[in-house]
C-alpha cells in the first residue's frame, strides 16, 4: 500500500520532530562511536573513538538537515 | 550542602533513595529457573488491567446515544486519541491502531496516575519491566507493519533512505539502523521510566521532609508548612506528568506507525 499520501505536513507534529532530531544524534554518536571503539580495542589505539562520535554527530546533522530542514 | 544553614541536617532525617522502587516478594514463585514472584507492583499491575478493562466494559456495555458518566469520559479519551493522534499523525488509513493505541493510553495513564492516589501511592511505569515491554511491543508493531506494507522493501527503505548519493550510505546505513531498530524503543520506555522515577523521588522528598520540618518543634515548622503546601501543588503536577507521559509515549508509537507504513521521500 504505498498511495502517494501528498505533500501535506499535519499539524501538531512537534514533539515527534524534537524526539526524531534527539533520537538521530544520540544513534549517530553511539554507531560510529561504537564502531570507533570497537576498531579502538581491536587495533590497540585511542582515539578512534573520538574520531567515531565525531563522525556519527556529523551523519546525524547531515540526515537531521536532510529530513527535517527547510530547503 | 553546608550543614548548618540546612535544617534538614541536623540529625536522623533520611531522604528516601532509589529504594522506595523495590517491594519484597509477597509470593515467592520460581518456575523453571524464572523468577516469577509475585510482589505489590505486579499486584498493581493486576489492578491497572482489571481497571483498564472494566472502564471499557462498563463504559461502552450498553452504549447509548446521548452518552453519560462513564461512557462519555471514555469517549473523550477514544475522541481524543482518534482525533488528535491518529487521524493527525497517520491518518484515515491509521483507524485500524486506534485500538492499540487507545489501550496503550489509557493502560500507561492509569499505571502513571497510581503514583498519586491513596493509598497505592506507586508510578506502575517507574519499574523498567512494564515501560520496557510496552515499547517492544510498539517496536515488533512497526516493524509488522512496515514488513507488511513495503514487503521486505522495508527495511531497505529504512536502512538506506532513498535519494541519497551512494558514498554516504556507508555513513548513514549504521546511523539509521541504530535509530530506528535501538534508539526508539530504548528512548520510548525510558523517557517514561525516567519521568515517573524523578516525579515519584520528589513527592516523597517533599512529603517525608515536609512531616520531618512539621514535627521538628522549631523555626524549621514554617518551612514545613511552604514544604506541605509545594508537596501538593506538586501533585497536581504529577497528574500533568502522568497524562503527558501518556499521550507523548502513545502519540511516538502512532509516529513510528505512520513512518513504517509509507517509505521516507
Amino acid at each position: 500500500m504505498s498511495e502517494p499520501g501528498g505533500p501535506k505536513e499535519p499539524p501538531g507534529r512537534g514533539a515527534d520532530v524534537v524526539w526524531s532530531v534527539i533520537g538521530t544524534l544520540i544513534a549517530g554518536v553511539l554507531a560510529w562511536g561504537g564502531i570507533g571503539w570497537l576498531l579502538d580495542r581491536w587495533l590497540g589505539t585511542r582515539f578512534l573513538v573520538a574520531i567515531g562520535v565525531l563522525v556519527g554527530a556529523a551523519g546525524a546533522f547531515y540526515l537531521i538537515i536532510r529530513r527535517h530542514g527547510s530547503g | 550542602m553546608t550543614a548548618p544553614t540546612l535544617p534538614l541536617a541536623r540529625e536522623g532525617f533520611h531522604a528516601p533513595g532509589i529504594e522506595i522502587f523495590e517491594w519484597p516478594d509477597i509470593v515467592h514463585l520460581e518456575v523453571a529457573g524464572v523468577d516469577l514472584s509475585i510482589n505489590r507492583v505486579v499486584l498493581q499491575m493486576f489492578l491497572v488491567v482489571l481497571l483498564v478493562w472494566g472502564l471499557f466494559f462498563f463504559a461502552f456495555r450498553s452504549p447509548k446515544l446521548v452518552p453519560s458518566g462513564l461512557q462519555n469520559v471514555m469517549e473523550s479519551m477514544v475522541d481524543f486519541i482518534r482525533n488528535q493522534i491518529v487521524l493527525e499523525v497517520i491518518g484515515r488509513e491509521g483507524l485500524r491502531f486506534l485500538p492499540y493505541l487507545t489501550t496503550l493510553f489509557a493502560f500507561v495513564f492509569i499505571g502513571n496516575v497510581g503514583g498519586i492516589i491513596p493509598p497505592i501511592l506507586f508510578p506502575l511505569n517507574g519499574r523498567m519491566a512494564l515501560p520496557a515491554i510496552m515499547a517492544l511491543c510498539s517496536l515488533l508493531l512497526f516493524i509488522s507493519i512496515g514488513i507488511s506494507s513495503q514487503g521486505p522493501r522495508y527495511f531497505l527503505n529504512a536502512l538506506f533512505p532513498p535519494g541519497l548519493p551512494k558514498v554516504l550510505y556507508i555513513l548513514v546505513t549504521p546511523i539509521e539502523f541504530i535509530s530506528t531498530f535501538i534508539v526508539r524503543p530504548v528512548t520510548l520506555a525510558i523517557r517514561l521510566l525516567a519521568n515517573m522515577i524523578a516525579g515519584h523521588l520528589i513527592l516523597s522528598v517533599f512529603f517525608v521532609a515536609s512531616g520531618y520540618m512539621l514535627t521538628s518543634m522549631n523555626i524549621s515548622v514554617v518551612f514545613g508548612v511552604g514544604a506541605l503546601i509545594f508537596s501538593v501543588a506538586l501533585i497536581a503536577f504529577e497528574l500533568f506528568v502522568a497524562g503527558l507521559q501518556a499521550y507523548v509515549f502513545t502519540i511516538l508509537s502512532a509516529v513510528y506507525i505512520a513512518g513504517a507504513m509509507e517509505p521516507e521521500h
